[in-house]
């Protein structure tokens, strides 16, 4: 700590990260573990937990993972509420499944609410309940948004609805927690790319679609959204609540 | 995976650096590790600045200039070889009633906080896009907007006005730069522990009624603004433009 300057420390506190195993999630799990956090990783797949335990060990902090699809309510809950330790939720776990308006398959339009407006509000509900509970000096919880919860994109109207949603979530989630010393933010990005989104990327059309609207002639990568969300979890942007920081390269400035 | 905060090897110039955020700003990016160029109308502030700048073992030049002076302005860029980060910084507010304001106010709050940011602004973008390597080493600017460059409040109207101006300006500049690796943002505070603020805040009745309005229930600290500050002068936010970082303890957010 300088005089003006903050640190981006994470020494002492837990988090938690949903999605841990790929992509954003295991980003943010490894950025969180540099900075001195603990971690509690949600994940489905075994194999890529165990591999994540090893990455995250190396960096000598505490890792615990629980096996779970964040759908499941009642395991979550169960899991969350008997938890020691929580300061910080990086609410991670989504999905998407683009498909043009007029030919959205109503099972799609299912999964997509399901996941990444159903299972986001409750594991923020749960984990909330859980840091007042624990009496914490302060949590941050980072809901992980996208530009297409700012602005609109082709064939991305269920996931536009769905992180337009999470926005307000995020909003209204700030002002209830205030007064716990929570704070709540999201982070935008631009597509990133990760083991999800390598197939949109192999398409042609779609990566001329992706630089003629991104400023900065660069793909964002998952340490530009770590780097971000360890920043909102620390005590660095104590003052930042309610709001979200857009990692875009200008997509959304245009 | 985590970018940390480090302007090492870069050359950031600080407007209204004498006082209160700027001051801030200045002594964090040096914390950072920036050389740091502060500007000031006032000659004994700059000392100071100087000062506090050389203890945290940071280097520092200083230029007494009043940036609504093109041509003072003009010959301070002369004498700069480098620059890779300004902070546009320098501005003030004059509080009254829409029905009230005096043309006097209205004339010196827009000459100092839209005509003056503009110029500062074109002019270090010109040096900025010269700098040998930029396509390897970004440039960053960051305006110093406020929460009332995104809402309107009481008394504010011609603050509102210049500062929404800046919102825009940023947004220009990001599309404009982007191609120069130059990244462009703002940071919105809500009411800091400046002199500045602390000014308004004799009035009681007032500082109860801005509380009020900040869901966290604190004014924000100098240091909440310059980390924000320094964190979008690094490559830590390399992906980060045409967009704000709102240091507004939820103001916003309602």
């Amino acid at each position: 700590m300088g005089i003006f300057l903050k640190d981006i420390s994470l020494k002492g506190k837990t988090a938690l990260i949903t999605g841990a195993t790929k992509g954003l999630g295991r980003g943010a799990a490894i950025a969180i573990a540099e900075a001195g956090g603990n971690i509690i990783a949600i994940g489905r797949n075994q194999l890529e937990l165990n591999s994540l335990k090893k990455e995250i060990k190396k960096l000598r902090v505490k890792y615990l993972s629980f096996n779970c699809d964040v759908n499941n309510y009642n395991r979550m809950k169960l899991f969350i509420s008997s938890l020691k330790k929580l300061d910080i939720l990086v609410n991670n776990a989504g999905t998407n499944i683009p498909e043009s308006f007029l030919n959205v398959k109503k099972s799609s339009m299912e999964t997509l609410l399901n996941v990444n407006t159903k299972a986001v509000f409750n594991v923020a509900q749960l984990c909330a309940n859980q840091i007042i509970k624990l009496r914490r000096k302060n949590g941050s919880i980072i809901n992980i948004s996208s530009i297409f919860g700012v602005v609109a994109g082709q064939k991305r109207t269920v996931y536009s609805m769905t992180k337009f949603g999470v926005e307000g979530l995020t909003k209204g989630m700030a002002l209830d927690l205030a007064k716990y010393n929570i704070r709540v933010n999201s982070v935008c990005p631009n597509i990133v790319l990760t083991p999800r989104t390598k197939k949109y990327f192999a398409d042609k059309k779609y990566n001329k679609y992706i630089k003629e609207n991104t400023p900065i002639k660069k793909v964002v990568s998952v340490s530009d959204v770590a780097t971000s969300i360890t920043f909102l979890a620390s005590e660095a942007s104590s003052m930042i609540t309610g709001s979200s920081i857009i990692i875009d390269g200008g997509w959304t400035a245009k | 995976m985590l970018k940390k905060i480090n302007l090492k090897n870069k050359t950031a110039l600080v407007t209204g650096a004498g006082k209160g955020l700027g001051k801030a700003c200045a002594v964090a990016l040096a914390e950072a590790g920036a050389k740091v160029i502060i500007l000031s109308r006032t000659k004994s502030d700059l000392t100071k600045v100087n000062k506090i700048i050389k203890k945290t073992k940071g280097s520092s030049q200083s230029f007494v200039c009043d940036v609504t002076n093109l041509n003072d302005l003009k010959k301070v860029l002369k004498k700069i070889s480098r620059l890779d980060i300004l902070v546009n910084n320098a501005g003030n507010n004059r509080p009254q009633h829409f029905t009230k304001v005096s043309q006097a106010n209205m004339e010196y709050l827009t000459n100092l906080n839209m005509k003056a940011a503009f110029n500062v602004a074109q002019l270090c973008s010109q040096k900025m896009v010269k700098a040998k390597n930029r396509k390897k080493i970004g440039g960053s600017i960051i305006h110093m907007s406020s929460q009332l460059g995104k809402v309107g409040c009481e008394g504010r109207n011609v603050y509102n006005m210049n500062k929404f101006g800046i919102e825009g300006l940023a947004r220009g500049m990001a599309c404009e730069l982007a191609p120069y690796n130059i990244r462009v943002n703002t940071v919105c505070p809500t009411f800091v522990e400046t002199p500045m603020v602390k000014k308004f805040f004799k009035n009681k009745k007032f500082k109860n009624k801005m509380l009020k309005n900040i869901p966290l229930g604190r004014v924000a600290k100098e240091s909440d603004v310059a980390t924000a500050v320094a964190f979008l002068a690094a490559d830590s936010s390399e992906m980060i433009t045409g967009t704000s970082l709102l240091v507004d303890g939820g103001w916003t957010a309602k």
